[in-house]
């Protein structure tokens, strides 16, 4: 299991982009499932280095740990994500509904959110993922391996929970709106 | 689709009425839950008054608000209203106040999003990946200090003929004619052996020409098996007649 885990590894390292789990089972001749299990094993063993598993569906990654940033943002000279409150919004809740659409936007925000939905893609924090099966087949928006690093999240499930009174309340509210989509 | 694309405008830092309303709910420290919403219609509607001009589009969003909060209150204060106004009323300030909920979870969820970002804990991927040239594999670290060697010995043979004799001149014709000559006694010679004689740069310049200048003419074949290896320069068998 070492070994695979190690393999794993090795290829993410070299990886340009998020490995599948297919990917690494056809990579490393090991089955998905023992893949999926050494991946897990991976994450725990990298909890305390200066690199992490990153996941999105069933791609993986590896990335800087969040605790590492200033030392590389000085390194690479990276700027600091500017962003406005309006833009904020509209990704919180792409970000936390995911898939979705303007009109979800609209709905909760009340108020014309196509120059903010613009704005996100073109900072790729959030990207198209399919059409919704209603009338208009409306696009629907998703957040993106940006979205996760920008934000030092190893994947959507790590979304910060409201913790204030109001917030708590409302995320425990049966209520489809309140609870991140698996 | 053009103008729907405008600028965006904040009033007076409100994201909008909800927002709006939301502000007045929260300086009052009213709870979302159990405020009555018809109280808040005249602060709402001072607000409203009290902002600059706007895009008719802008406006209407807050005017929109603005009468809900207006039929709200009205239907509050109607001396003794029939049930089904009452239910009306009761189901029609839910819905407000449910709004108001979702878009409060959405404003605090973009806090919690924006202190992350101001902790300034993010992640970085490796960029670039594999470049698209790559370098040939299994390099050899004896051919690379034996070139380096000859770099060296080239170099320092450069400087001793410097301090003795100033120039020497070949032509390419003599040159190619020495290695004819050579090529009439040995079968094949390498490049490295043609140079062995005067290790100078000139002089390897001129012997490289030569054998490209003897090769274009068909007298000799040039042979090398490895990028950087060293060249065999073969005789040509004597040029047969239907050869």
């Amino acid at each position: 299991m070492d070994e695979l885990r190690a393999a794993i590894e090795a290829v993410l390292f070299v990886a340009e982009k998020p490995v599948s789990v297919g990917e690494l089972s056809r990579a490393t001749g090991a089955r998905p499932r023992d893949v999926e299990v050494a991946l897990q094993a991976l994450e725990e063993a990298r909890a305390s280095s200066g690199l992490r598993l990153q996941r999105d569906g069933d791609a993986w990654r590896l990335v800087t740990a969040p605790e590492t940033a200033r030392a590389v943002t000085a390194y690479l000279g990276a700027d600091r994500l500017r962003i406005s409150q309006a833009a904020l919004e509209t990704l919180s809740v792409i970000a936390y509904r995911q898939p979705a659409t303007r009109a979800d936007v609209e709905a909760i925000r009340g108020v014309n959110c196509d120059q903010t939905v613009e704005t996100l893609l073109a900072r790729r924090l959030i990207e198209e993922v399919g059409r919704a099966e209603r009338p208009g087949r409306p696009i629907l928006y998703g957040t993106t391996w940006e979205f996760l690093e920008c934000f030092g999240l190893s994947s959507i499930e790590e979304l910060p929970r409201v913790l204030s009174p109001e917030g708590e309340r409302l995320d425990e509210a049966p209520r489809e709106f309140a609870e991140p989509i698996e | 689709m053009l103008e729907s694309r405008a600028p965006q405008v904040t009033v007076e830092g409100f994201e909008g009425p909800l927002d709006l309303l939301l502000e007045l709910i929260e300086e009052q420290r009213l709870d979302v839950l159990t405020v009555r919403l018809g109280d808040l219609a005249d602060a709402y509607l001072a607000r409203v008054r009290a902002l600059p001009e706007l895009p008719a589009e802008e406006v209407a969003a807050f005017l929109v608000l603005a009468s809900r909060l207006v039929l709200i209150k009205a239907r509050s204060i109607l001396p003794q209203p029939t049930a089904a106004e009452l239910e009306s009323a009761d189901a029609d300030e839910g819905e407000l106040r449910q709004r108001l909920l979702e878009y409060q979870a959405v404003r605090e969820r973009a806090a919690a999003l924006r202190a992350r970002l101001d902790e300034g804990r993010r992640a970085f991927h490796r960029e670039g990946g594999t470049p698209v040239e790559l370098p040939p594999r299994g390099g050899d670290a004896g051919a690379l200090s034996a070139a380096w060697q000859k770099v060296l010995a080239l170099a320092r043979t450069a400087r001793e003929q410097e301090m003795v004799a100033p120039g020497e001149r070949y032509s390419v014709e003599e040159r190619a004619l020495e290695i004819e000559e050579l090529l009439r006694v040995r079968s094949s010679v390498s490049f490295s052996t043609l140079l062995v004689e005067r290790p100078t740069l000139r002089f390897a310049i001129v012997t490289f020409l030569a054998i490209l200048d003897l090769f274009r003419r068909g007298a000799i074949d040039l042979q090398q098996e490895a990028l950087f290896d060293d060249i065999t320069v073969i005789r040509r068998p004597v040029s047969q007649p239907n050869g």
